[in-house]
């Protein structure tokens, strides 16, 4: 086991793909990934990780990328960038870009205020600036805009740090905004934090995490910490405030990272005694920089999701507090409060399918919890998939710990919200729901008459109630079945016969000559301008339905 | 009131109230059939989604757009070594997995800087015959009411093509809304089509439910005129029809809303185009009776309600809809306008025309006309407005939530974007539309 060095001297961050090892695009059993990820492995040697696994099929390599000739509208590291740094409030980034890089604020706004209001902080809109770039300045540089933006922020809100981060034009166009930054940090006396997210950088957008956590480990966290030996660093994102309940009996406070956190909190960071995450896809970044920088550990465990997860991810803090002690008896009289109500929606849900389409390690959680709830899981989707994370700690190897606990996933399917897929790999098992995250998946699974649980408070699942209140929403969810089944009835999907038709939803990675050989028939010239019937698409069974429906009931 | 130095606009925009050129992946995905293809870097499409769609009332994006958009998702690779073989390869694969009717190629901010010759890869495909066009949309040419002209101008040059046979009388092109820009499009579509269809015209609208799909746009040379009902969007693409089927284009700046507008606005198509008026009078007549059977019933509430209307107003929003609606609620509703901004960075040349349509509105108030893109300084304007003694009643986007806030204000979310409200079908334009625009704002007076 070896962590990952993280270099807090350069401003730059490696990539997912290259750090880790990362991949977008893959099919196959939850075991065979397991295996083929080899973490312990790739914790140990980063080239590794590096060799054969960034979609070069070299000799020993069995992680290969499916690259797909076909790819549908995603979302980008700047973006993440965008909901992580843009939403802490007394701090500002700036998106140095055209204003279309922008064009997302409105979305962010919405799960910005949520936060605040999870958080029982102000409730005030979001203040993310663009410079707001034009042809011209894509021709003779736009470093002045930069500036001004820069002083348009300090004169209307004083704010303790201003971010910038980096887009695709300004990347090619080659603006320096790392020593516009300096000289503006000298100028103003407050951190400018340039932010290396153009989006065409890394081919998954979770490296801008890692950016956003960077920039905030080498210029905000604070560098000489005063130990405050009852604070947990919990990197997270806007979900609901469950952690301090579930801490409480441990003497814990939370300092949650990094969206609604303020400058102070942030700073505070390295002052924790230890820091722990929903999601380590998330924070294992974070959690290894502190650790290797300023000594302040983190879990030696998965994730706390359904009961064997929330146990062990309890009893690794509890050793860190050195609160070994206490912990045994709190476990148990947890179970003992949930279990009566989890065998009750076990008998409800008995017989139901689901099917996770969320990021990574939070898929692993997500699926740990619908399976404690007695609920079958054959398939699922990660967007994207990280052999080994920044810890390089076994016992984080949150996919491992899900199959060893809860058993195999036949069909295990790394695809980056990649919808025409998601057409066939719903079909291969036919789920009653699916759980997911991420836009774009959800309205195909409604026209296939399968109803979405959009998770939108991460930390729903989270703890033992988690699984309680997943368990409750789910009959809810599940109700909604009669919507996508009207959806089934009348409205068509955007896909050819042909591409509904193939059982592969990667058969064009295997067989890219397809597209050759279809392509240039003419027939195929024909057909496109003839209108088309409106065909109901096939239906799920009716058995299945009327079971689940009876179940919910 | 507080002047507020316009010199203080800089570059800077916070609140941002329109997407970018690659937003109009969205005018392509409200063709019917018709499928974008986004070429440029991950996370472009995905923004303009966000922007036009989802936090613009909840729209959905329909059969070919949100997630179901084919892109490049270009990467370092690309940057370095050129796109050609991936956007080739996209296209390729686009005609046979998406069952669409034809394809449009947007080249975003990446690949045009890397200079890509995406004009020949197209080409290639439409040498073959296949319905492929391209654009180019990147985000720093124009904002996405731009894109949506560039792109409906391609798909007339490389896919409805030449055209030199007869014109049917009393057909129309229909150049309106900006697909998803204003949250209300597809109903306003239906109700002017509607208006038209009842004046006795047939109308290529082109877009959304009413739309025929390419179809339709192949008949976009036999109208007999364009119609522009907006006060510039539209403009640029007449002008283009004009030169290329010789065609004429009657320019209709503000959009009809309410008996009077919409009757006056049919009387002028009318006359326009040449054609009998007796369908039209006929149909003027019976919505006529009906808009106002309606509206004495509201009269009712209006004059006798005793919790206090709010008199006068902000409106903030696109060049199109601040016009018509500031005109509605001056010149038929009696409402005082106290501030009117206009967000859309209307193109330089139009902007003393548009001044001069609001002047034109009232006589007895005079109209404070404002161009301002900027989040900050529209909020800072909407605060130090003097709102009388009546509640404030801002006509805007999501965006000026806070200040209305702290004024205690209503908000009428009218222009990009919109989170407080799901819309589907509905309108605010012509005979119909007026009502439900008197609903809601009734409705939110009411509520309190």
């Amino acid at each position: 086991m070896a962590k990952r060095e993280i270099d807090l001297n350069i401003v730059d961050v490696e990539n997912r793909e290259m750090r880790l090892g990362s991949i977008i695009s893959w099919d196959g059993s939850a075991e065979e990934l397991v295996q083929n990820s080899r973490y312990e492995i790739r914790s140990r040697d980063k080239r590794k990780s590096v060799d054969g696994c960034a979609g070069k099929k070299e000799k020993g390599c069995r992680l290969c990328e499916l690259n797909m000739p076909f790819n549908q509208q995603t979302m980008c590291s700047h973006s993440i960038v965008g909901c992580q740094v843009g939403n802490i409030p007394d701090c500002i980034l700036i998106e140095h870009s055209p204003i279309g890089c922008s064009a997302i604020h409105a979305r962010f706004n919405l799960g910005y205020k949520m936060g605040l209001a999870r958080r029982g902080k102000k409730i005030e809109n979001l203040q993310i600036f663009s410079t707001n770039l034009q042809e011209n300045d894509m021709v003779f540089g736009a470093s002045d805009k930069l500036r001004q933006t820069i002083l348009d922020v300090q004169e209307r809100f004083n704010p303790k740090a201003i971010f910038i981060s980096m887009s695709c034009s300004t990347a090619i166009i080659g603006e320096d905004i790392e020593s516009i930054a300096d000289e503006m940090e000298d100028e103003l006396g407050i951190p400018v934090i340039p932010l290396f997210c153009e989006g065409f950088r890394s081919k998954h957008w979770s490296t801008g995490f890692d950016i956003s956590q960077h920039g905030i480990m080498r210029q905000i966290v604070n560098k000489n910490p005063i130990k405050q030996e009852d604070l947990i660093n919990i990197i997270a994102l806007w979900g609901t405030d469950y952690f301090t309940e579930i801490l409480k009996p441990l003497g814990l406070r939370v300092n949650y990272m990094i969206d609604m956190a303020s400058f102070d909190e942030l700073a505070q960071a390295s002052e924790a005694a230890l820091t722990a995450t929903f999601c380590h896809t998330l924070g294992s970044y974070m959690a290894t920089a502190l650790e290797n920088e300023y000594g302040v550990p983190q879990v030696d465990a998965g994730q706390p999701y359904g009961l064997k997860g929330t146990d062990d991810w309890l009893r690794s803090i509890a050793k860190l507090m050195g609160k070994e002690d206490i912990i045994e008896d709190y476990i148990k009289s947890e179970h003992e409060r949930v279990l009566p109500k989890i065998e009750e929606l076990r008998k409800k849900l008995s017989g139901v399918k689901g099917f996770v389409a969320t990021g990574s390690s939070y898929a692993h959680g997500m699926i740990s919890v619908i399976r404690e709830l007695g609920i079958l899981v054959d398939g699922s989707i990660v967007f994207h998939h990280d052999p080994v994370y920044d810890s390089g700690k076994a016992e984080q190897d949150t996919l491992k710990d899900l199959i060893d606990t809860y058993g195999n996933i036949d069909h295990f399917t790394v695809s980056k919200t990649q919808q025409f897929q998601f057409y066939g790999l719903l079909k291969r098992v036919d789920p009653d729901f699916i759980i997911i995250r991420h836009n774009g998946l959800a309205p195909l699974a409604a026209k296939i008459g399968i109803p979405a649980f959009a998770m939108g408070d991460e930390h729903f699942p989270v703890g033992y109630d988690g699984i309680i209140r997943v368990g409750e929403a789910l009959i809810e969810i599940l109700a909604r079945k009669k919507f996508g089944q009207v959806l089934q009835r009348h409205v068509k999907l955007p896909y050819s016969d042909w591409w509904l038709s193939q059982e592969d939803p990667f058969i064009l990675a295997k067989h890219p000559e397809i597209l050759d050989e279809i392509v240039s028939e003419d027939s195929t010239v024909a057909e496109i301008g003839v209108e088309t019937v409106i065909k109901p698409e096939k239906k799920v069974s009716k058995s299945k339905k009327a079971t689940a429906k009876s179940k919910s009931a | 009131m507080t002047e507020i130095n316009q010199s203080i606009q800089s570059n800077t925009i916070v609140h941002p109230r329109y997407g970018c050129a690659i937003g109009a992946v969205n005018t392509v995905a409200a063709i019917p059939r018709g499928i974008p293809i986004a070429n440029c870097g991950p996370g472009c499409a995905d923004k303009q989604y966000f922007m036009l769609s989802f936090s613009n009332g909840f729209q959905g994006a329909g059969y070919s757009g949100g997630g179901a958009v084919p892109s490049s998702n270009v990467g370092e690779n690309e940057i370095v070594f050129g796109g050609h073989k991936k956007l080739d390869e996209l296209i390729k694969a686009s005609l046979k997995i998406m069952d669409g009717d034809i394809f449009v190629v947007l080249t975003g901010c990446a690949v045009e800087l890397i200079g890509d010759d995406v004009g020949a890869i197209v080409k290639e495909y439409q040498q073959k015959g296949y319905p492929v066009v391209h654009a180019e949309a990147a985000g720093f040419k124009g904002n996405n009411l731009v894109g949506h002209e560039t792109v409906v101008k391609a798909i007339v040059d490389q896919y409805v093509g030449e055209y030199k046979g007869r014109k049917k009388k009393g057909l129309i092109n229909l150049w309106f809304d900006v697909p998803y820009y204003h949250a209300n499009w597809r109903g306003n579509n239906i109700e002017l089509k509607r208006v038209l269809e009842g004046a006795g015209f047939k109308v290529n609208i082109l877009f959304g439910s009413e739309s025929a799909g390419t179809s339709e746009w192949k008949e976009i040379p036999k109208a007999q005129f364009n119609l522009v009902v907006s006060p510039w969007v539209g403009l640029d693409i007449a002008q283009h029809l004009e030169a290329k089927y010789k065609q004429p284009f009657l320019h209709v700046p503000i959009i009809p809303i309410g008996e009077e507008a919409t009757t006056e606005f049919i009387r002028n198509v009318v006359a326009f185009a040449g054609i009998d008026n007796k369908k039209a009078e006929d149909f003027i007549k019976v919505e006529a009776e009906r808009y106002y059977y309606f509206l004495e019933h509201f009269s009712e509430f209006f004059s006798e309600y005793w919790f206090g209307l709010p008199a006068r107003f902000v409106s903030v929003g696109e060049a199109a809809y601040n016009l018509a609606i500031t005109k509605y609620l001056t010149d038929q509703i009696g409402l005082i306008p106290a501030k009117q901004i206009i967000t859309d960075n209307t193109p330089e040349k139009h902007r003393n025309n548009i001044r001069e349509l609001f002047h034109g509105i009232s006589d007895e108030f005079p109209l404070d006309v404002e161009f301002i893109e900027d989040g900050y300084l529209i909020e800072q304007q909407v605060k130090n407005v003097d709102y009388g003694s009546s509640v404030p009643l801002i006509l805007g986007s999501s965006w000026e939530s806070d200040v209305a806030k702290e004024l205690n204000g209503l908000l009428i979310p009218i222009s990009t974007p919109i989170v407080s409200e799901v819309v589907i079908n509905r309108t605010y334009v012509g005979y119909t539309g007026a009502l439900t625009l008197l609903e809601k704002i009734y409705s939110e007076t009411v509520r309190g």
